[in-house]
Formats: structure tokens, C-alpha cells, sequence
């Protein structure tokens, strides 16, 4: 039942788009329940000429998950929790799932210990003796909690705590996959690598994929887009952030971070953007930014400028949603928010005050400060970090009514450290020249920011656009990434040919070929589609 | 002005688990945290303050830990605090605080306005508060939403009812009981946590008070809890299974069957 | 003063008293049991001790006579010169309390106008109704109801007062119990009487209705307990019953709260507290926009819209839907609870009403646990297919 490849009919809607808000089309739809049922369809397919998208959560941004034709595998209903491993010698823990398992649910059963899992094997049932709930947690954070974990690790996600944890890829421990000719494969990190460029990958079944890497080297900042190469890399690698082209994902296992016993948020405001930078660079370590030595690597450095701050003012008066929201207070030009993670209240206490002392060096007052030291006071920050995206949506919807063409442009780049107070002054100035709104927030610790242009009509809507690009151009030049934690998906491939040049394009499509000749598995993604444009 | 706001630590939770072995509860490691509705009061003396001038106390009777909880109301805002804390004072109904709440506000004395969460988590009777104002005896005002202008000798609030709200004018001073809909509380700044880190919070006992002893405690308790027991609520429920249309339509079926529709 | 103890030579560490505490104020150390500080002297662990090794101390106050108390009294709330329901379903209750103790029921009617009042009371089962009407009670006053109220009890001494928790009740009934320096306790959702001691038992929820407490107050009088509107059934109206009516007179004292003006909600719909069927929002429906849904449900089955905890925090309802522990009870002929997960104190306002349907999308939500038809499923999805079905049907 479940490996039937149903016709697409009008009730599959809502499988077309993601949180892109594009919308794509396709043939025919599958569910499958289980890594065996997914197999099998692909495995029918696979004697077709038809294309097939996969899809998890669909919360993405970049529209990888939306079918661009073909077939559509939504694999929403692989959502269990299949095995725990505990490494006692590194005190490790490792959780294995289906593709289709949602962050929210992970986080859950971390939180509680209560996993469900339904035919413990031996090394699980061990593993989940020693398990005690609060113990461990899972870095990775990304805004959206309903992301299905496949998707995460497709796109190598991030979150705010990827400053100090790093994205998705350290934590994959082992991958099975399914290529788009039905073999399979089950790579486990440290067990498979290349040797310089050159690789062999041996499947399941004994037989072997040999390639050659691209030689292109990967911008040395936080990233997203493209393929993840290195000389003598792990191949686990591969297929983490490469959204879902070279393989299918029909099994993950992840590892488990210790808890840290006190967890901290801070959320400082400042009186103007310059002072805002060098706080940020301060909490780097960069002693010269404020003159104050700061010797603690932070979990978390989150921006929000004066246009976001200035927009949450706005919707808190309008929506009640937000009326809960903290009151800013007029002073409140922009915020900084920090994470402080360690063994106990007193260490994290230190750390606080070591901050403090920069904010005295750049006069900016300990008063304008929300200390979150509990739960629930860290839930009423993160519903204000929030807030700040969904307002956006909600802002865009409504001009969207005027005019249904209307998106939000968002930008996902992250450059090099120096480049940190360059890029402000570009952002901020090309908008005010072409006189756009916008707010811009997010990692500024990675300088990565995410700024968001808010067209009000069609004029800003094609000048936003063209601004996007010049920006891909500017970020490439200065040897960032297009795409620091979305993907690339399928919106952002004309970026990605920006920053890879037409050489490194042409490197991955061999990569790609390798695994996929007929170029039939998730069309669109990374590459721009000869056929077709925007959907 | 002077103000005093009565707090209390709760529970962070009220979930009772059961040990199904023992059938006994397990209540372990649960956090203590002020109670949530106290947070109310203490920002809405905070804002008092901010607009036209005022010393605050926080008053709270409780275990010797609650100190802790007193200078996290300090860290907010508050000038300073008094804990009542005494093995005397234990298993005091709600009568018994009120009364030795009532020997803490005299011996701060000279106040204005009484401001107070309108229940606590893990009581939930609402009932300190007025009691407090009687034997005080001065005026109350219980859940209110907005203060709306405070003067000289008086206070004007809003306050929710079962039927929409009342503006009541009160002379001062007075006992205000506040919902949460009066406020946003802050969280604590940096600054504010020095503060709070650095006060000192005096603790008074028994001893320190001309007390009626036959009115504090267990013993001074008009109630008594005589046993406790965990409400079931299981009954046999009928799942509805299928599609949504399936569900929807076999739920129509039944609420039909059971004459719950209205055609 | 009142004091608890372990007597070490007789406690083994069996950790029997640990988990009969309620409180976690008991650690074992040194294979012994451990008072902590956060004990309130409740006694759990002295009843669960198979070693009596826990002695707790309650010393002798000297108390008054309390013979000389009888009589069930229910304060009988007014609004806009209506009897509140909550008055009528306390008298229904006060009689079956009365009967077991042999006395009498009496109502409280105090207001303006409120006389015209009194013939209902005792149709439904007031013995004896003292009434104080007067201009200058037309508002509600904290203290000139205490004051009339109290000044009665002291003449008359009833052993019982029933009160209704409504918003006047919870701050009228404490300043009443303090003046009197009785106990009162708070939203019984059971009263009874032993037969045995004549005490009244008085059972209400703790921990968010996670636990019930019963409560008893057996040195002072009288006895007093305030109840949710909805807990107990109003009895019919008997016309033909007869009783008194006590015509009080009434001292005007100055007082120190006056309302100088009042707004009614603009009731949406209908009024959760009086609605046969309510359709109630939870944290589940995941989205503002879903409201809408439960809206247009509402509408189509004649029913009134009502809100978990978590919906009305985040502002997507209004308080004044808001049903469960710290909202309202209610006790409809059918409750359709959509993406309300069924917190214990959700259940405690509701979990009266006598057919509950549960729209969920966790199968593991506790509303299934209370739910006569339980629909696991997606609101977003199940919602629409439900308002076309029923307007189809229509």
C-alpha cells in the first residue's frame, strides 16, 4: 500500500511548496512507511525516465523539497526512532532515526529519555540504561523546530549554538542511503575516504562508486552551498549538504552533546550599530575592538538591527500574538544576544562579568540588559528571537495581498571575520540607496546575517532581486558563501553559480554524475535546471 | 510612596507523578521558583517606581532558601526584603500566613499600597490577599488588571470581574490583588543581578515579634488537610479512526446518536 | 510549638515516607529519614511510617465552644438584582448537608434590589433567607458585605457557609473568614459530612488538580468553603416549599472602596459558562489562523468558544474564554476539545462536562484520557472536513 505510486490529484497540494512559499508541480506522490518501501519505489522508478524530489518537513527556505515535476517521495511518514548506542570509553551517545523524524519529536524524547523505541536490540537496550534524561541534548538549533531531521542534514543545518557547536555534520555518525538506482549503501564516519581527490565508495551489495573530487576549495566561513570537499575527506561528507543529489537518506545516526549544567542567554541593547559591531567582535576574542580580553568562546551570537527591533515595536502594538513580547524600551537601538553554556551558575557568573566589562569600555550600560538564567525566562527570549522572523512573514502576507508576486528576499551569506563591518556598511548602504525596507538579524558571530528585503510593490520587488545578486558577487569576491546554513536548494542556484564560477559548476555536475548520470534524483537543486526556470 | 510586595516560592511545576509500583508520588528534584503570578506585583511596584518615585520591600514567610528568591526580586528591581522564616510558622493555612504576613508589614510599617499576585501556583486559593487587608485592616482591590492613577490617598485600578471589569477608586492604604494581564514582568538585567547578588536579606523569627502563638503555624491553622489522594479520570473512550473525512464523518455519526446535534 | 520528628531508633531508611511526602521535604541520610526545611507538617509521612518512627506534635490551642453552632448557610450572589446560578446549585448541596446534620438551610441575599429575591431562594431549598437590601449596596463592597455578613454570623452562629468562587466570592469570603477567624477553604469541588465527627469535608484540588486535599476544620466556626460556579447540580424549583424571610437592617458605614463604573464584556456568541456545547482551542491548533476554524465551528453547532491556558497566553483568545483551574469551570452537554493537550488543570474545569470530544494530533495527549471519542488527527485537516460535513447536513 504504502510503496504505491499514487497520480497526483488536487488533494496533494500542500506537498508542492515549502516554506519558500514557491510553489512546483509534479506526477505522482509516495509515502513510504519504511526504509524497505522506499527502496522499492525508487527501485521502480529506476527502470523509468521519471525524476524524482524528495521531500521531508518542508520547512526549508531555498525550495528543495519543492518537485519541479515527476515524482514526489514524502518520507513524513518515516518517523521512528529505530536504535541508541552508547560509547563508554568517549562517553558518547548516539540515537538512530528515520529520515522523517522531526526535530521537535528528537528534542522531545531527548529531554524526557523516553525514545519509544520498539525492538531494542542489545547494544540499545545497554546504551538506554545508561541514558538519564537531561543529560544530553542535541546542538544543532535551527529556528524552524518542525524540520524533519533528512532535511537537516541535506542541507547541513545550523542554529544560533552553531557558533560554538558547528552545524549538522559533525554530529552524523553514520548515513544509509539509497541511490537513485536502488543500491544501497551504509557509510560510517572514519570508515570510508578518499584518497586525495580521487575516491572509491564501496555499497552494500560489493559493488563500488570511483569519482574524483572537484578541486575547488570551500570558502573558510560557516556554509551551506555546494559540495563539502577536501583532500582526503571523509565520504560521510558527501552526502551531508548535498541536498539529496547524490543519494537518498534512509537512516541517520547522530550523536548526543553532554548537557551543559547551566545554560544562560543575554540579550544586550546598544545605542547604535558601530558600538553593536564591536561588542560582537569583542566577544570573538578580538581584544583590539574593545580594548577588554574576553577568553570565552560564547554558544551563541545573535544580531537584530535597528529595522527589527523597530518592526517588533510595530507588530507588538498590531498583533496579538506579540503582545507578550518584552516592552523595548525607545532607547533600544539595536541587540546583541549572547549564550553562555558551562558546569555551574558560577563559572557562567565569571563569564557574565568578563562581558560586562567590555560593555563598560564602550559605554553601554549593564541596565540595558535581559539576563535569562532559568527555562523560562530562556523561552521568553527565544519567543522574542522569534518573533523577529515571524513578523516578517506575517508582514509579508499582508503585502502579498496587494500583490500575490510579492516574496520576501532573504539573504543567507556569511563572510570572513574582517569582513565583518565591510558588509554592514554594504547592506546598509545599497538599501538606503535604492531605498528599500528591510530588517536584517541572525549569526552575526559567524557574520552571517540574514537580511531580509520587504518589497512594498513590484519596483522594490525587481530591485531587491538585482541587489541580491550583486551582493552574491560582492560575498564571493571577498571569499564568502552565498549560502551560509538555508541550502542552495533550488532559488538559490543562480547565487551558487556566482560563487563556484562556471568551472566549479562543472566539477559538481561530474560529481553528481557519477551517482546520478540521467541527473533524475532532485532535479534542481544546486543546479539550475536547463529546462526550466523558477517555478 | 512605600510599597510592599508579598511573595511566595512555589513549586516551577505542579505535576505530581506516580510511582505505579508504590503508587506513592514522586515529587523529586523539582525546582522552587517565585510564583509566577508574584512576578506581576513585583513588576507593577517596579513601573510605580519608575513613574513616580517609590521604596519597595518584598515581604515573603518561607523556608530560609527563599532568600535566594528574595534577591531575585532585589535583581528585578526591588530596594529590599524581608524574609519571615521560623519552624513556628510551618504548615500555616492560609489564615495563619495571613496573620504572620500581617506581623511583617507592621514591623516595615508606614506603607502605602499592598501589592500581591492574586494567587499562588500551588495553592491556588487567592485567599492570602484579602485576608491580609482584613486583618490589616485596610481596604482591598482583588485582580486587578490596570492601576490606573495612584494619588496622595488613593488608588484608582481596573479590575477583571465575572462579567467585564469595574473601575474602583480605594483609599490608602490598601491590599492590590494583580492578574497577569496588568503586566509584561522584565527579566533581571546585568546590573540588577550585581544588585541582587550583593543584598542582604534579613531573616526574622518567631522571636522578633510580640506574637499570639496560638494564631501561627500548624497549630495556629483554623484548617487541616486530612487526607490527599489522585483524582482518576480514565474512562473508556472510543477512537475514531480513518481519513480526516472518514473521522469527521463518523464523529457526526455519534454525536447524532447521542442527540448532541441541534438538527 | 507544633513540631515533627524522626525518631532514629526506630526509622530503618525503608524510604516509605520519601514518596508519601507531597512536599519532597524528606532525604534518607545515613540510612535515616531526613525533615527538611520546606515541610509544611501535613502528616503524610507520619500515616505512611510502619515503624512509627516519625512523631508529630500539634500542640493544644484553647479554642471556644463550638456546640453552639448550627445551620447551613449559602451566600446567595447577586448581579444586576439576578440571582447568580452558583447560589442556587450551593443550595441544592447545603440541603444534603443539612439533612445529615438535622438542621436547617439559610440564604444570604445581599443588594439592591434583592428583596423580590428571597420567595426563589427558598423554592430552591432555602429554609430561611435573611436579606439586607439596601441603595447602598447596589455595588458590590468588600466591606459592607463583610461587614453585614460577619455581624450575622456572630449573632446567629451557623456551623457551615457555602460561597461561590466567583470573583466577588474569592474576595469577599477570606475577609469574612479572617474578621470571623475561621478557616475557609478555596474551590471545594467536594462537601460532605462525616457522619462520625459532624465535620464538614471539604475536598478540593492542590497542585493544579494534580492531587486532591481534604480539608476539614474542626476547632472553629463556622466552617466555611467557597465552590466553582458549575461544580454542583441545581436542584429543581419547588414552588410550593415555604421558609422565612428575615428582613435585616442595614447600617450605612463609610466606606473606603466605592466602583465608580462598570463594563460588561461584549459577550461573543455565546457565554462559556452557561453553553450547552463549547468548542475549546488549545496550544495544538498550532496557528492563530486556526482559530478561525474553531470559530466557525462554534458558530455552525450553536456553540461557545472556549481557550486552554496556553491560548489565551499567547493572545490568540481572550481570558474570558479561558476554561480549566485558572480560568472558568464549566460543565457542558458536549465539549469538543480541539488541540488541547489536557493539562490536569485544563481537565479540572471541564472534566465534568458529560461528553467530551478530543481532536488531537499527539496520540499521547492526557485529553484522550478523558475523552469519550477521541479523533487523532491534524485540526487543520480534521476542522474543515467537519464544518463542510455538518453544513451539508444542516
Amino acid at each position: 500500500m504504502s510503496t504505491e505510486i499514487q497520480p497526483y490529484q488536487v488533494e496533494f497540494d500542500e506537498y508542492l511548496r515549502d516554506e519558500s512559499r514557491s510553489v512546483g508541480h509534479a506526477d505522482s506522490i509516495s509515502f513510504p512507511k519504511n526504509e524497505d518501501e522506499l527502496i522499492e519505489i525508487v527501485r521502480k522508478l529506476s527502470k523509468t525516465e521519471i525524476p524524482v524530489t524528495v521531500q521531508g518537513a518542508r520547512t526549508g527556505l531555498a525550495a528543495a523539497a519543492v518537485p519541479y515535476g515527476g515524482h514526489l517521495i514524502n518520507i513524513g511518514r518515516m518517523t521512528r526512532i529505530l536504535g541508541a548506542r552508547y560509547d563508554e570509553q568517549d562517553n558518547r551517545f548516539f540515537l538512530t532515526a528515520e529520515p522523517g523524524v522531526l526535530l521537535s519529536q528528537l528534542r522531545k524524547a531527548v529531554s524526557s529519555g523516553e525514545f519509544e523505541i520498539a525492538e531494542p536490540d542489545d547494544l540499545t537496550q545497554a546504551a538506554l540504561c545508561r541514558y538519564k534524561a537531561g543529560e544530553w541534548f542535541f546542538s544543532p538549533d535551527p529556528t524552524e523546530a518542525s524540520a524533519a531531521l533528512a532535511g537537516m542534514v541535506a542541507c547541513n543545518a545550523s542554529g544560533a549554538r552553531s557558533f560554538c557547536y558547528g552545524p549538522v555534520r559533525p554530529y552524523v555518525e553514520a548515513l544509509r542511503l539509497v541511490l537513485v538506482d536502488g543500491r544501497t549503501l551504509h557509510i560510517r564516519r572514519g570508515e570510508q575516504k578518499a584518497k586525495g581527490r580521487d575516491f572509491c565508495l564501496n555499497l552494500d551489495d560489493g559493488s563500488y562508486i570511483i569519482g574524483k573530487l572537484p578541486d575547488y576549495a570551500m570558502p573558510k566561513v560557516k556554509n551551506a552551498s555546494g559540495y563539502y570537499i577536501e583532500e582526503d575527506m571523509d565520504l560521510i561528507d558527501l552526502f551531508i549538504g548535498g541536498e539529496g543529489t547524490l543519494g537518498i537518506i534512509t537512516q541517520i545516526e547522530l550523536r548526543l552533546l553532554p548537557m551543559p549544567k547551566a545554560v544562560w542567554g543575554i540579550t544586550t541593547f546598544f545605542p547604535d550599530e558601530k558600538s553593536a559591531l564591536r561588542f560582537v567582535r569583542g566577544l570573538r576574542g578580538e581584544k583590539e575592538a574593545t580594548g577588554v580580553e574576553f577568553s570565552v568562546k560564547p554558544a551563541a551570537i545573535e544580531f537584530f538591527n535597528h529595522k527589527a527591533l523597530d518592526l517588533l515595536r510595530i507588530q507588538k502594538q498590531k498583533i496579538a500574538a506579540f503582545a507578550h513580547i518584552q516592552e523595548l524600551k525607545a532607547t533600544y537601538y539595536n541587540a546583541v544576544y549572547t549564550e553562555f553554556h558551562a558546569d555551574s551558575e558560577e563559572k557562567v557568573w565569571e563569564m557574565v562579568e568578563q562581558m560586562n566589562q567590555m560593555l563598560e569600555a564602550l559605554g553601554v550600560s549593564p541596565e540595558d540588559t535581559w539576563v535569562a538564567n532559568n527555562p523560562r525566562d530562556m523561552e521568553k527570549l527565544l519567543v522574542f528571537r522569534h518573533a523577529v522572523p515571524e513578523s516578517v512573514n506575517m508582514l509579508i502576507d499582508q503585502r502579498r495581498q496587494k500583490d500575490p508576486a510579492i516574496t520576501k528576499l532573504g539573504t543567507d551569506m556569511a563572510v570572513p571575520d574582517q569582513y565583518l563591518d565591510k558588509i554592514m556598511d554594504m547592506y546598509n548602504g545599497e538599501i538606503q540607496t535604492n531605498g528599500l525596507d528591510y530588517v536584517a538579524f541572525g549569526h552575526i558571530g559567524d557574520n552571517h546575517l540574514h537580511v531580509n528585503i520587504l518589497p512594498r510593490d513590484m519596483e522594490d520587488y525587481r530591485k531587491g532581486k538585482a541587489l541580491y545578486l550583486q551582493w552574491a558577487n560582492a560575498v564571493s569576491a571577498m571569499g564568502g558563501t552565498v549560502s551560509a546554513e538555508h541550502g542552495v536548494g533550488k532559488l538559490k542556484a543562480p547565487f551558487l553559480a556566482v560563487m563556484m564560477t562556471d568551472a566549479g559548476i562543472e566539477q559538481m555536475r561530474a560529481l553528481k554524475a557519477v551517482f546520478d548520470p540521467q541527473g533524475h534524483l532532485n532535479p534542481g537543486n544546486m543546479f539550475t535546471m536547463k529546462k526550466e526556470g523558477d517555478a | 510612596m512605600k510599597i510592599i510586595v508579598c511573595v511566595k516560592q512555589v513549586p516551577a511545576t505542579n505535576e505530581v507523578k506516580m510511582d505505579p509500583v508504590t503508587n506513592t508520588i514522586i515529587r523529586e528534584g523539582v525546582e522552587s521558583i517565585l510564583n509566577p503570578f508574584d512576578t506581576y506585583a513585583i513588576e507593577e511596584a517596579i513601573r510605580i517606581k519608575e513613574k513616580q518615585g517609590a521604596q519597595i520591600t518584598a515581604l515573603s514567610m518561607g523556608i530560609p532558601s527563599v532568600v535566594t528568591l528574595l534577591q531575585e526580586a532585589v535583581s528585578l528591581g526591588v530596594d529590599d526584603a524581608i524574609l519571615l522564616s521560623d519552624r513556628a510558622f510551618a504548615g500555616a493555612d492560609t489564615m495563619a500566613t495571613a496573620y504572620t504576613l500581617q506581623l511583617g508589614v507592621e514591623s516595615i510599617g508606614d506603607y502605602d499600597l499592598i501589592l500581591c499576585g492574586k494567587m499562588a501556583t500551588d495553592g491556588d486559593t487567592a485567599q492570602v490577599g484579602p485576608m491580609l487587608a482584613e486583618v490589616l485592616g485596610i481596604p482591598q482591590i482583588t485582580d486587578v488588571g490596570e492601576i490606573l492613577e495612584i494619588g496622595t490617598d488613593f488608588i484608582l485600578c481596573r479590575r477583571m470581574t465575572d462579567d467585564g471589569y469595574e473601575t474602583v477608586k480605594s483609599k490608602l492604604p490598601a491590599v492590590i490583588t494583580v492578574t497577569k494581564e496588568i503586566n509584561i514582568p522584565r527579566l533581571p538585567s546585568i546590573a540588577g543581578m550585581k544588585r541582587g547578588k550583593a543584598a542582604k536579606v534579613p531573616v526574622m523569627t518567631s522571636k522578633d515579634f510580640q506574637l499570639e502563638a496560638e494564631r501561627i503555624g500548624l497549630s495556629g491553622s483554623p484548617t487541616q488537610v486530612v487526607r490527599t489522594f489522585i483524582p482518576s479520570h480514565d474512562i473508556a473512550s472510543e477512537v475514531l479512526t480513518g481519513s480526516p473525512t472518514e473521522q469527521a464523518e463518523a464523529l457526526i455519526e455519534k454525536l447524532r446518536e447521542q442527540k448532541l446535534l441541534n438538527w | 510549638m507544633s513540631s515533627i520528628k524522626v525518631i532514629d531508633e526506630k526509622c530503618i531508611g525503608c524510604k516509605k515516607c520519601v514518596s508519601a511526602c507531597p512536599f519532597a521535604a524528606i532525604q534518607i541520610e545515613n540510612k535515616k529519614a531526613v525533615i527538611l526545611d520546606n515541610c509544611t507538617l501535613c502528616g503524610s509521612c507520619v500515616e505512611s511510617c510502619r515503624f512509627n518512627a516519625i512523631e508529630l506534635t500539634v500542640d493544644e490551642v484553647a479554642h471556644e465552644d463550638i456546640s453552639t453552632y448550627h445551620g447551613v448557610w449559602v451566600f446567595a450572589e447577586t448581579f444586576d438584582g439576578q440571582l447568580r446560578n452558583v447560589g442556587l446549585e450551593l443550595l441544592g448541596q447545603a440541603q444534603q448537608l443539612a439533612a445529615d446534620l438535622h438542621t436547617k438551610v439559610t440564604a444570604v441575599l445581599i443588594g439592591h434590589p434583592v428583596k423580590h429575591l428571597a420567595q426563589e431562594l427558598i423554592a430552591y431549598g432555602a429554609d430561611d433567607v435573611f436579606v439586607a437590601d439596601d441603595t447602598s449596596l447596589k455595588d458590590f463592597n468588600d466591606q459592607s458585605y463583610t461587614d453585614i455578613m460577619a455581624s450575622l454570623v456572630e449573632k446567629q452562629k451557623p456551623e457551615i457557609i457555602l460561597l461561590g468562587a466567583t470573583m466577588y466570592g474569592r474576595s469577599f469570603a477570606p475577609r469574612v473568614a479572617a474578621r470571623l477567624r475561621t478557616g475557609l477553604t478555596a474551590d471545594c469541588t467536594g462537601l460532605s459530612i462525616d457522619l462520625e465527627t459532624k465535620l464538614l469535608e471539604q475536598t478540593r484540588p492542590a497542585f493544579g488538580g494534580n492531587l486532591m486535599a481534604t480539608i476539614i476544620c474542626p476547632y472553629y466556626r463556622p466552617q466555611m468553603a467557597t465552590v466553582r460556579p458549575g461544580v454542583f447540580a441545581t436542584l429543581p424549583q419547588d414552588e410550593t416549599r415555604t421558609g422565612q424571610i428575615h428582613e435585616l437592617p442595614v447600617k450605612k458605614n463609610p466606606v473606603d472602596v466605592e466602583t465608580i463604573a462598570r463594563v460588561l464584556h461584549e459577550e461573543q456568541g455565546v457565554s462559556i459558562a452557561d453553553a450547552e456545547v463549547i468548542v475549546a482551542a488549545g496550544r495544538g491548533i498550532n496557528s492563530p489562523k486556526n482559530v478561525q476554524l474553531v470559530k466557525e465551528l462554534a458558530e455552525l453547532m450553536g456553540a461557545a468558544v472556549g481557550a486552554s491556558r496556553a491560548v489565551v497566553d499567547l493572545g490568540w483568545l481572550p481570558y474570558s474564554q479561558q476554561i480549566g483551574q485558572t480560568g472558568k469551570t464549566v460543565g457542558p452537554k458536549l465539549y469538543i476539545a480541539v488541540g488541547v493537550s489536557g493539562a490536569i488543570q485544563h481537565l479540572a474545569g471541564m472534566s465534568s462536562a458529560q461528553t467530551i470530544v478530543a481532536i488531537n494530533s499527539d496520540s499521547d495527549a492526557p485529553i484522550f484520557k478523558v475523552a469519550h471519542y477521541a479523533l487523532v488527527g491534524d485540526c487543520s485537516e480534521l476542522l474543515p472536513e467537519l464544518i463542510a460535513q455538518l453544513k451539508a447536513v444542516q
